[in-house]
This record gives structure tokens, C-alpha cells and sequence, in this order.
């Protein structure tokens, strides 16, 4: 199995290529977005800034979109999992998203931001739960996802009083605001749930 | 609800940890990995290289370090110590780090903050403070607490957050070391004038002064040493007080 990591070149992924790894998978990190998607599973990395990883997806944007809506399993992280949406406030309106789901990305409603730190997951929802019970999770954010269509969202977490999507998934596409690859044996468990599920 | 974290801290020079280290079911107590690993085993929640290296030679091993780590750590790495530009931080966060402690550079160039913010993000630029008390408040030292500048400490926390520090390591200098418990005033009151995560270090001697720095002195996080390395108490010992005093805390 190739697992590709999309690298928009900013932060560390060595630890998430290190995980992906340890489930047998041959982990590829590419930086162009159309050769990106000739994989078995894409993986969008949580690290940098939206405007900036809007931009350098745009070459590849449309491909990359019509690949997932084909059924090319794909997880995004943090930042990655914000790509999978149309727009974000941290960026201008023409920095667009995958646009997989619909909805926008804005600043967590909340007086401490960004948000560092492990973080309770409730109301999960979602076969890989079953398979990697996830009770905390490590996130770093200042922006959260917010889905029109509640229904996508397999699992909450809270802010002080914002409460916002964990985890998104639509088919094969699945979207996580924390970082599994950081959240010790719990997370790098998850993860793997995450490819035997979309892969078996 | 966000728990309060124990970020455990080791003092790096040449890439090996400097201070004596009692693990002795550890091949190399020398390797920061290992210890690295050994404390995500005992519920750590994050932990910090500190690069003490004198000279650039000894400071060329640490990017080596963070790689190694990180493709064998899986909690959050910050690292500290010698960082003197933007492209400094880049270079730590590529090579591995999940966040950077500035501290030097950013009292001597403050925009470096910004710039780093921009570019990588505020959730991973760290201002590291180290503050010293005079009177009744505290000022500003850098280069390892060595040298006093003029900047009030809760003034420069609030300049550091305005510029774009996303998180704040707190050390009081009259405590580092002492073992008689953090400085719960500064930590306290430079949690009450930003918003962003505080970090409380310097003085910790037992798990109750890991409480009080969380509780009265209202930090988010508190940076343990010493006490860890010397075998006077352990992560679970702290986590399973930190629990009982009713402070929110990541089950291991």
C-alpha cells in the first residue's frame, strides 16, 4: 500500500510519515499536488497556514477534488482537514478549499487561542472508534471547521464554550482537527484504524 | 475542556542530555530519545529540548536530534536554546520540532515573532521568558538569564502575544533550580494579561508545587526537570495528584 503525504512545506511531518509507516504502508511525501494523488491513500498534513497551502494545492486543486470524489481515500489533519472545506477565514475568499464538505473555517469562539493541548473527544461516532477508542487527543489550532451539514461530524470536542467538529467524514474522506500522530499510542492507533478501514 | 498539560524538560548539549539522569532500566541515559520515549510511556504530555550547546559545533547535533526524536516520539517536541532567526525556526521545525522557543532573539528583534507566525503559524512559535523579580515586579534576562535587559515581564508577555507568540514559557530565575515551588505571582499574573497558553517553569521540588502552579498560579501547562531526571517523584505520581486536586488531566 503507498501512502502519499501531500507536503505544502511548512512544519514537521517526519512523525507522521514514522506512523504511517509502522502499519507496512511505503509513505511518499510529494509537493505537487497532481502527482500527489497517484496513491493508494492521500494524506493532508496538519502544519502551516491556510492561504499558503491553499496556494500551493491550486495547480492540482480540481484534480485532487475529482480523486476524492472518486473514492480516493484521503485523511486530513488539523490544517489538511480545513483544506477539505470550501474557505477559510484565515486566508482570503480566493485561497479556495477541496470543497469536499460544505462550510467555512473560522477562528474558534473562545478567550484562550490558539488552542494547545489534549483535548476531551465526545459523542464519537464512527466505525474507527470502534476499532481505536480515542478518549484525548493532542490539538494546536486557532481555527476549527464548521460544517453546514452537521451530519458529516463523527465526533465533537469544546473549547471553553465552542464546541466544534473532531471529526468529519464523507465515504473514504476523513477529516481530524487533533493531531493522531501526536497523541501517543491512542493516536498512532487511530491512524491505523484509519487505513485499515479505508483500504480494506 | 482542554486539560493542563506536564511538559517534561531536558537540557541538551552536543545532542546528549547534560544533567544526571536516573533511569537505570535505560541503555543510554545519555540519549534525549530514549528519555524522551521513556517519559511518553509514564503519560508525559509533551516534551522540551532545551539546547544548552556553548558553541556551533555542539548546536549542528540538535537538528540531527529533533529528527531522530520526532520519527520516534509521538507527543508534541518544542525546542529552545540558541534559536536566532525565523530561518532557525524553519530549519527546527523541518527537522522535526512541533514548536520553537524563541527568546533571545525575539528581546533583541522582536518581529521575529510576527515573521514566524505568518509563516508557520502562532500554534507552534513559543516566547521563552525568563524573568527575574525587582521589587515588585519582574524583569526580562536573556542569554540564559545571564544578562538584564529593561523590559517589565508582563509588559514584554503582552508585546510577545500582540506580535504573534501562540504560547508562553515562563521561567522565574530565582526559582529555577531551588526546588521551593514555582513563582505562582508571575506565573499568575501574566496568565491574567494574556490569552494565549502559559507555560509555568522553574522551582517545582514535589507534585503539590505542580498544582499550585497550575491552580493558583493559573497556568495551562507546568515544565518539569530536575525532579523527573533525579527520580524524586514521576510523571504518574504528578498526573494522579493533579487528578485528585481536581485539575483536569490526560489519563496515560
Amino acid at each position: 500500500m503507498k501512502v502519499t503525504i501531500f507536503d505544502y512545506g511548512a512544519g514537521n511531518i517526519h512523525s507522521l510519515a514514522k506512523a504511517l509507516a509502522a502499519f507496512e504502508a511505503t509513505v511518499e511525501v510529494e509537493t505537487d499536488p497532481t502527482r500527489a494523488i497517484e496513491t493508494d491513500v492521500l494524506v493532508l498534513p496538519g502544519v502551516g497556514a491556510f492561504g499558503l497551502a491553499a496556494e500551493r494545492l491550486a495547480a492540482g486543486r480540481l484534480a485532487m477534488q475529482a480523486a476524492l470524489r472518486d473514492g480516493l481515500p484521503c485523511l486530513g489533519i488539523c490544517l489538511g482537514m480545513q483544506l477539505l472545506f470550501d474557505v477559510s477565514d484565515e486566508s482570503t475568499p480566493n485561497a479556495r478549499g477541496l470543497e469536499i464538505f460544505s462550510g467555512t473555517v473560522t477562528r474558534l469562539r473562545a478567550q484562550r487561542v490558539p488552542q494547545i493541548g489534549w483535548n476531551a473527544i465526545d459523542a464519537a461516532d464512527d466505525e474507527l472508534f470502534v476499532r481505536a477508542p480515542l478518549s484525548y487527543a493532542y490539538y494546536a489550532n486557532s481555527y476549527v471547521c464548521r460544517p453546514v451539514d452537521d451530519a458529516v461530524v463523527r465526533a465533537w470536542s469544546t473549547h471553553e464554550d465552542d464546541r466544534f467538529a473532531a471529526v468529519v467524514r464523507a465515504g473514504r474522506t476523513v477529516g481530524v482537527q487533533f493531531h493522531p500522530e501526536k497523541s501517543s499510542g491512542p493516536g498512532l492507533r487511530f491512524l491505523h484504524a484509519f487505513l485499515d478501514d479505508v483500504t480494506s | 475542556m482542554v486539560t493542563r498539560r506536564l511538559i517534561v524538560c531536558l537540557d541538551v548539549k552536543g545532542g546528549r542530555v547534560v544533567k544526571g539522569v536516573q533511569f537505570e532500566s535505560l541503555r543510554d541515559v545519555g540519549d534525549p530519545v530514549e528519555l524522551a520515549r521513556r517519559y511518553e510511556a509514564d503519560g508525559a504530555d509533551e516534551v522540551v529540548y532545551l539546547d544548552i550547546s556553548a558553541s556551533f559545533e555542539e548546536r549542528s547535533t540538535l537538528l540531527d536530534l529533533a529528527r531522530r526524536t520526532a520519527e520516534r516520539l509521538f507527543i508534541p517536541l518544542t525546542i529552545g536554546g540558541g534559536i536566532r532567526s525565523a530561518n532557525d525556526v524553519a530549519r527546527a521545525l523541518r527537522a522535526g520540532a512541533d514548536k520553537v522557543g524563541v527568546n533571545t532573539a525575539a528581546v533583541e528583534s522582536p518581529e521575529i515573532l510576527t515573521e514566524c507566525a505568518v509563516r508557520f503559524g502562532s500554534q507552534c512559535v513559543v516566547a521563552s521568558i525568563d524573568a527575574k523579580r525587582h521589587g515588585e515586579s519582574w524583569l526580562v534576562y536573556t542569554r540564559g538569564g545571564r544578562t538584564p535587559t529593561s523590559l517589565d515581564a508582563v509588559t514584554w508577555a503582552r508585546e510577545c502575544v500582540r506580535r504573534g507568540a501562540g504560547e508562553l514559557l515562563v521561567t522565574s530565575i530565582d526559582r529555577d533550580g531551588a526546588r521551593t515551588g514555582y513563582d505562582l505571582e508571575l506565573t499568575a499574573t501574566i496568565a491574567n494579561a494574556v490569552d494565549v497558553p502559559v507555560v509555568a517553569s522553574g522551582g517545582a521540588g514535589s507534585p503539590s508545587d505542580v498544582c499550585d502552579a497550575l491552580v493558583r498560579g493559573r497556568a495551562d501547562a507546568a515544565l518539569v526537570a530536575g525532579i523527573l531526571h533525579e527520580g524524586v517523584t514521576t510523571v504518574q505520581h504528578i498526573k494522579t495528584e493533579m487528578a485528585h486536586n481536581g485539575i483536569p488531566v490526560r489519563a496515560a
